[in-house]
């Protein structure tokens, strides 16, 4: 079983892993660095032209007390995200890649999904920038940004732990991609990002906040569109999914890597 | 002091079709524990590499040396018993392990050496000795995916034994360089070892293994056969290759005059006949055999074996000159000589006649060598008949230690001081 210590030791391998992938991802591609960008704002123009426009979703003001926007109420739960589903993506493809190299040479099988973790860490940091970005663009700043900080922290956590074990799950059975895919699309939906939690009929939104995510959401919005402080239930779902989560999953993937890589 | 104990280490594998891949089938599988699908790579090894020391692990293929290297490099848990290490593993199981394709060499030897658990600096002060002992040159930033095999398999090695290491691990690859990239390996290696460096490897070479090695582990079927000092490991091992392989030739003799006889032919290879040779003397048939007079294909250095050469003189011919030559398979000439030369008269011949030329001790060393056979008349201007590289003789290595190279000059060493 690996420590965090010995993971520790490894961090300049974490580092060069990171880089690889960032390096090798855009190769040969002419926008390079750009397309980063382009998918979420694709995404973005859609949810926004489709739910703000067609649906005509009413956005609540946000914290300055006079803009409203559909398309940053949307982003900034948008970013949590993003951030949660990229790293399940990565996790599951960086732990599929290093299989392989795992059953070569010996190191840590944690290192991959670490440096997975760096890289939509990295992906959702640029996001928040242009989030902000756009927030000074309308004037809607407040220094509840900072609370994004802790926010994303947590989300790091649940989604590494959750990633962990699907990565792992995704190489001993194949029915483990089909169902993330599923599982993903469903979160999503399941999850108040591109509608209001409000207008969730009352015996659904109990289903709804039983999600970790809409607390990641909610928190997410409270930092960036509406300025205020995420509520004491978010705070301690945050924290409580974070730590279930990283410690649950670290447990169960530091157990059962080595018996799946030696299956490979 | 040991650098690695292995403490009656089994493991266990389960076959792939024993195995479900998924979720359905291993809720509806029945007869999971069901021992049948079960494999045992490795049965209660247990084996102690004394720091600083060079280790051969040796066997057939399939044996379980590289589940034992991969149950010390740390890769593969074992099923019951345990290993304990104590140093810094660096390991070079697979042909450049680690590379991505795209990348550059220099990206690549940072990506690898990082993987050996090194640290950037580290890798900076060392970077150009791993280039250089590479030999890959210009080419370190080129994506490796251009590089040759052997390019490859030397920035791998170069990596592997720059990290550091205090035990170092490897697998068969370096067999893939070329003549002259191996031997600076084992040069280094030895360097390493004099360092305190230990050193595990596989190899099918008992060259490597007597020359350098200092114990030996020998693995048959998963299970420890031999273990002890490297010569001596080496030479029980191949003991038992030569009695498998002389067995094998004595059935496959057997089977061959069982044919013969049925189809009624004098055993005998077919050789066609060289154009216009023959007519006066006509060699039939050559055989090399051993002390025991039966035919071989295969020996070992320093046996008692003939050449044999059955002929028919159509005509009469007065001092007909024998003659033999020795090729390697790479075509550099050995050995030849005749009888004129070493003065064997052969007075006049008429009808068939065996000609034989006895070795005391085949001066020969492993590999493969090509016999040639002629007859000439008695000024050697004429050739009657010639089979030209026809008969091959393989040289195995037999279980004494020998020198190297090609042929064993029989010296004697004597010392005294002045």
């Amino acid at each position: 079983m690996s420590t965090p210590a010995q993971v520790w030791q490894y961090r300049t391998l974490i580092g060069n892993l990171a880089q690889r992938d960032l390096k090798s991802r855009y190769k040969r591609s002419v926008l390079g660095w750009l397309w980063s960008l382009i998918n979420p704002a694709v995404t973005l123009a859609v949810f926004t032209v489709v739910f703000g426009v067609f649906l005509r979703a009413e956005p609540p003001v946000a914290g300055n007390g006079t803009t409203s926007s559909f398309a940053l109420y949307l982003f900034s739960a948008l970013v949590a995200w993003n951030f949660f589903s990229g790293t399940i993506n990565t996790l599951i493809a960086n732990f599929a890649s290093a299989g392989g190299l795992l059953t070569r040479t010996y190191f840590p099988p944690e290192c991959p999904m670490v440096s997975g973790l760096l890289t939509t860490a990295l992906q959702a940091g640029l996001e928040t920038l242009i989030l902000m970005g756009f927030m000074v663009l309308v004037g809607n700043v407040s220094w509840t940004f900072i609370i994004g900080l802790p926010v994303l922290f947590l989300l790091a956590l649940f989604a590494y732990g959750v990633g962990l074990v699907v990565g792992l799950g995704n190489i001993r059975f194949r029915d483990v991609g089909y169902l993330v895919g599923i599982g993903l699309q469903v979160m999503f939906y399941a999850t108040p990002i591109v509608y209001p939690l409000s207008i969730v009929p009352e015996g659904w939104q109990t289903l709804i906040r039983l999600n970790p995510l809409t607390h990641y959401a909610d928190g997410m919005r409270n930092a960036f569109y509406l300025h205020s402080m995420p509520t004491a239930v978010n705070w301690s779902v945050m924290v409580g999914s974070a730590i279930v989560s990283l410690l649950g999953g670290w447990w169960i993937f530091s157990r059962n890597a080595p018996k799946v890589i030696e299956e490979l | 002091m040991s650098a690695i104990i292995v403490d009656d280490v089994s493991k266990k594998f389960r076959l792939q079709t024993d195995r479900a891949h998924s979720v359905k089938e291993l809720v509806t599988r029945r007869d999971r524990s069901a021992g049948a699908d079960q494999f045992w790579a490795l049965r209660d090894v247990s084996l102690d590499v004394p720091e600083g020391s060079m280790y051969a692990l040796i066997g057939h293929n399939g044996c379980g040396k590289s589940t034992l290297l991969r149950c010390i490099a740390g890769i593969y848990r074992p099923t019951t018993g345990s290993v304990a290490t104590h140093g810094r593993i660096s390991t070079l199981l697979e042909l450049g392990a680690g590379f991505h394709p795209d990348l550059t060499g220099r990206e690549n030897v940072y990506m690898n050496a990082t993987i050996l658990g090194m640290g950037k600096k580290q890798i900076d002060r060392v970077f150009d000795d791993i280039v250089d002992f590479a030999g890959v040159g210009e080419f370190i930033d080129s994506p490796v995916k251009i590089y040759s095999s052997g390019m490859y398999v030397r920035l791998g090695f170069s990596v592997a034994v720059h990290v550091d290491p205090e035990i170092l691990i490897i697998d068969e690859v370096i067999a893939v360089g070329d003549e002259q990239f191996m031997r600076r390996c084992f040069d280094y290696l030895y360097d390493l070892r004099r360092k305190g460096v230990t050193v595990v490897v596989v190899t099918h070479g008992m060259d490597t293994v007597e020359s350098m090695c200092d114990r030996a582990a020998w693995l048959d079927h998963g299970e420890l056969q031999m273990e002890g000092p490297a010569a001596e490991v080496a030479g029980a091992y191949l003991d038992k290759v030569n009695a498998a392989e002389r067995e094998e030739r004595a059935e496959a003799r057997a089977e061959a005059l069982a044919n013969a006889e049925a189809g009624g032919v004098k055993v005998d290879f077919d050789w066609t006949r060289e154009e216009g040779f023959g007519e006066e003397i006509e060699i039939l048939g050559v055989n090399i055999v051993g002390s025991d007079g039966e035919p071989l294909t295969t020996a070992e250095p320093g046996e008692r074996l003939a050449i044999e050469v059955d002929f028919m003189a159509h005509r009469r011919v007065e001092e007909p000159v024998f003659g033999y030559g020795i090729h390697t398979e790479a075509g550099v000439h050995l050995s030849g000589s005749n009888t004129r030369l070493d003065g064997l008269e052969t007075g006049t011949v008429e009808g068939a006649g065996r000609i034989t030329f006895e070795i005391e001790e085949l001066p020969l060393l492993p590999g493969r060598y090509e016999f040639t056979v002629a007859v000439n008349d008695q000024w050697v201007q004429h050739v009657f008949d010639r089979h030209v590289r026809r008969y091959v003789l393989t040289v195995n290595r037999g279980a004494e230690a020998i020198g190297a190279g090609l042929v064993e000059l029989s010296g004697k060493w004597s010392i005294e001081a002045k």
